[in-house]
Parts: C-alpha cells; structure tokens; sequence
C-alpha cells in the first residue's frame, strides 16, 4: 500500500515538477518521469500489457517528440521567457485545492464506489482486444492515419512554381 | 479515506496541475505539456476504476486506446508549433490562428 501510494504521490510530484521547470528541456524529462511513474501505477494494478504500451510509446516516443521540439524553440524560448508570476502560485493554489479536496472529494469518491458493478475479471487481454474490442482497432487505425494525415498537410511537399 | 479514495484524491491534484498549466501558459509546447498531464490522471482514473470493478482487463484495452490517440494529439500538436515556429519564429499560441488558410 505504501508503495502504491508513493507511486501516486511521486507522479503529482513530478506533474508539479514538469510545470513549474524554467527550462522546457527540464519540464519534458519530468512529464518522461510522470510517464515511467504511471507506468510503475499499471505494473502495480497488474495491468502489464497497459504498462508497456506507456512506458515505450509515452516515455519514450513522446520525450523523444518533446525534446525535438524543444530543441528547434529553445534559444527562442530563452531569448524571449514567459512570465513565470503565474507558475510561481501553482503550489499555493495546489495546497489550496488539496485542502478543499481532503474535505470534499472522499464522499463524492464513496458514493461513485458504491455504485460500481463488480465484474468476473475473466478473460484475456487478447481476447479483449482482437475479439470483443475489434471494432477499437479499425478505430485505433484510422486515428494514426488522421494523425500522418494532418502532418502530411502541415508539411506540404515544396513544388516550384514555373 | 480508504485506499481507493486516496488514489482518487491524488489523480485530482495531478488533474488541477495539468489544468492550472494550460491556463497559465501560452506556450504550445506548455499546453501539450498540460494536455499531456490531465491525460495521464485520465488514464490512472480508467485503470483505477478498473481495479475497484474487478474489470483490468477492459480497461487495459481501452487504456491502450487512449495511448494510440493521446501520441496522435501530441504529434499533431508538435507539427502545428514548429509550422508556426518555422512561419512567425514564435511557439505563442494565440499566433496559431494566422495558420489558417
């Protein structure tokens, strides 16, 4: 349980982290951090096939995305920085929001509990996925197509004009 | 507070941090950044409410459904900013509205 709840705590820690970072570099290896925290959170539930899919496609292609972009924006990001007053509030308004939340959000959590229909918990993640979730798949696929489709059309091919 | 209620009350302050970021920021790369945190206290409700409902093995499927489509959101949204980048030398995102055609 202990290490259950670390886990949980350390993910906020590092949220809180990836936010409040100056420098963009930093705030993508924290949200990685974020990443291999819920990652550890799947692995716990006993959700390992979830735990892959976030550790190597959200810890590390996504970082790998990030720090790209990162790359290409970070001189200009130095030259001209952000106003950092509002970032410097983020813990007070957070502590604020925990605070409320340790008061108000149990019950409502409770009630939401108690309304849950236990399941058998049978089955398998193949089965899941191939036979009673297939039609997610055809889905899955065509929203990586949407995805090389809308960067295919922000990268138009340079044709000269004659 | 039980075990659950905790894990619920911690994915709630992941969630406002996510959403303070994309309030406070106005850099594409910070909002991707908060997007990014709100769909990971996203995915720890699903595979949460999946454990209390005895049901892990739906919610890995669905789980893995969202992974699919939150890599998809981030790329288009990588893409747009250095289109921007490239055009207005800024990663502001009240410029993004000049990228319309």
């Amino acid at each position: 349980m202990i290490y259950h709840t670390l886990l949980f705590a350390l993910a906020a820690v590092f949220a809180l982290w990836a936010v409040m970072a100056r420098k963009l570099l930093v705030s993508a290896i924290m949200l990685a951090l974020v990443s291999v925290c819920v990652s550890l959170i799947f692995f716990d539930f006993g959700a390992p096939w979830a735990g892959v899919f976030e550790l190597s496609v959200c810890a590390g292609l996504i970082t790998v995305l990030f720090v790209g972009a990162v790359s290409l924006i970070r001189a200009e990001d130095e030259k001209r920085p952000e106003n950092r007053a509002r970032f410097y509030a983020l813990p007070f308004a957070a502590a604020i929001f925990a605070i409320a939340a340790w008061f108000y959000l149990p019950a409502f959590v409770e009630e939401l509990a108690a309304g849950a229909k236990i399941g058998s918990g049978g089955g398998s993640i193949g089965r899941a996925l191939w036979g009673m979730r297939r039609p997610d798949l055809l889905g899955q696929v065509l929203m990586l197509a949407a995805g090389v489709f809308v960067i295919k059309s922000v990268f138009p091919r340079r044709t000269q004009s004659k | 507070m039980n075990i659950f209620s905790l894990d619920w009350y911690l994915i709630a302050i992941i969630m406002f941090v996510g959403f303070y970021c994309m309030l406070a920021s106005r850099s594409i790369v910070r909002q991707l950044i908060g997007l990014e945190i709100i769909s990971k206290a996203a995915m720890l409700t699903v595979i949460s409410a999946g454990a209390l409902s005895n049901n892990l093995i739906y919610a890995q499927a669905l789980l893995i459904t969202m992974i699919v489509i939150e890599v998809v959101v981030v790329a288009t949204g990588l893409a747009l900013l250095v289109k921007n980048f490239r055009l207005h030398g800024s990663a502001d995102i009240w410029t993004l509205s000049s990228l319309k055609g």
